[in-house]
């Protein structure tokens, strides 16, 4: 037990924005690593699962040490770097990649008082990091000089590109309704009603948009197995493949924390605490992410570009439309 | 701290606009660019103007992405030795 005289010292240390950044940045990167584990092999149980399989069930009790065992195989393995890459820019590619995926932390509200740190241009940071992360994308896919690393690359830039727009005009619907940048303001705007029930449409298209930023199953074109070997990721290995791995999978928890955040309430919820709802939330929303994994096949490229401009565009303007004739009347 | 700060950025952005004047190869172009970029941004933040440092990155980065595609597309590949 803590008791309050030390408690108001954590807090007073806390409110120095350097610990307050040094903290937050240990306590994500440790939580966000620790969840990984978790969730990877959560993720091969239930797909398992869904696809009449056992998964791994050999490592420890029902195969749950088996993460433990690929990260000791991937931390060993050579690291090889192509004989015609372009070595600086391979080597920098998961690096870069690791750095941007965990910018975004920054912003998020886990709880009431649990933010690094309350920008008050918050979403419009998170924007403009996470239209980063093609960056390092394009050039895991072009240092290489390997035909399927860029291909990957490529599509992976178009996709991004495309859907970076349906996305940010969804948000729009969310900050009229705040009338804040804020996340927490965010957030607290939904203490009576969720967004999702306001901004059905907009939840609609954000959903879409961030599964496919997250570049998961149904949008894995970045690295369709059956099409492009390994998509942008062909010629790495080792701790560099572990690394983008990490990155990607850091994405797809950032894409549901993001629809938890502005859509489905945040912190709130009856009985439990907040930040308890918030993983909640996340956590269901993952399911989701992993159950569509599953359950549908992959999209062609050209099907997914018409879908961002000729469908997804579209309804986030008239999205944005509804709202704002609703907030003049 | 603050100029120590400001050093630091003038630093990193002049050296990556100089990296990519002089490179050979574009995408390294592009990648140095977006470098330079970043670093205005950062000295939009010391001059405490953050909306227009997360408008620097948004637009920019965004620009560079666009830069780099079309610099794979329209240049020539690099020499694969035999």
């Amino acid at each position: 037990m803590v008791v309050p005289a030390e408690v108001g010292a954590i807090a007073n240390l806390l409110a120095n924005p350097w610990i307050r950044g040094a903290a937050g940045a240990v306590g994500f990167a440790s939580v966000i690593s620790g969840s990984l584990l978790i969730l990877i092999w959560l993720e091969r149980k239930f797909i398992a699962r869904l696809q009449h399989r056992y998964g791994p069930n050999r490592v420890g009790k029902y195969g749950i040490l088996q993460l433990v065992v690929d990260g000791i195989k991937l931390f060993t393995k050579e690291d090889i770097v192509p004989r015609d890459a372009d070595k600086l820019i391979f080597t920098l590619a998961p690096i870069v990649g690791f750095a941007v995926a965990l910018l975004p932390f920054l912003v998020i509200p886990i709880g009431e008082n649990l933010i690094v740190s309350d920008l008050n241009i918050g979403i419009l940071y998170l924007l403009a990091v996470s239209s980063l992360a093609v960056v390092p994308t394009l050039m895991a896919g072009w240092s290489p000089n390997n035909k399927y690393n860029l291909l990957g690359g490529m599509r992976a830039a178009a996709m991004m590109i495309s859907y970076e727009v349906p996305m940010g005009l969804a948000i729009i619907g969310v900050v009229m309704l705040t009338g804040s940048l804020s996340m927490v303001d965010i957030v607290r705007a939904q203490e009576g009603m969720w967004f999702i029930i306001p901004q059905f449409i907009g939840f609609v298209v954000f959903v879409v948009a961030a599964f496919v930023e997250a570049a998961r199953l149904p949008f894995d074109l970045p690295e369709a197995e059956s099409e492009l070997v390994q998509g942008w990721t062909t010629e790495y290995s080792g701790m560099k493949f572990a690394m983008l791995l990490f990155a990607e999978y850091i994405h797809s928890i950032l894409a549901s924390l993001l629809i938890a955040i502005l859509f489905l309430g945040g912190w709130y919820g009856p009985v439990l605490p907040g930040p308890v709802w918030l993983l909640l939330k996340t956590f269901l929303v993952l399911l989701v992410l992993m159950w569509m994994r599953a359950t549908v096949p992959r999209v062609r490229i050209d099907q997914l570009l018409n879908i961002g401009w000729k469908i997804l565009i579209p309804l986030a303007l008239l999205n944005i439309a509804i709202t704002g004739i609703y907030k003049l009347v | 701290m603050e100029i120590i700060a400001f050093v630091a950025v003038s630093a990193l952005i002049l050296l990556s606009s100089l990296s990519m004047v002089l490179a050979k190869d574009m995408v390294r172009a592009a990648l140095s660019l977006a470098l330079a970029f970043i670093g205005v941004a950062a000295l939009f933040i010391l001059l405490e103007a953050e909306f227009l440092a997360a408008i620097q990155v948004l637009i920019y980065a965004g620009a560079v992405v666009v830069l780099m595609l079309f610099a794979v597309m329209l240049t020539k590949r690099r020499r694969v030795r035999q």
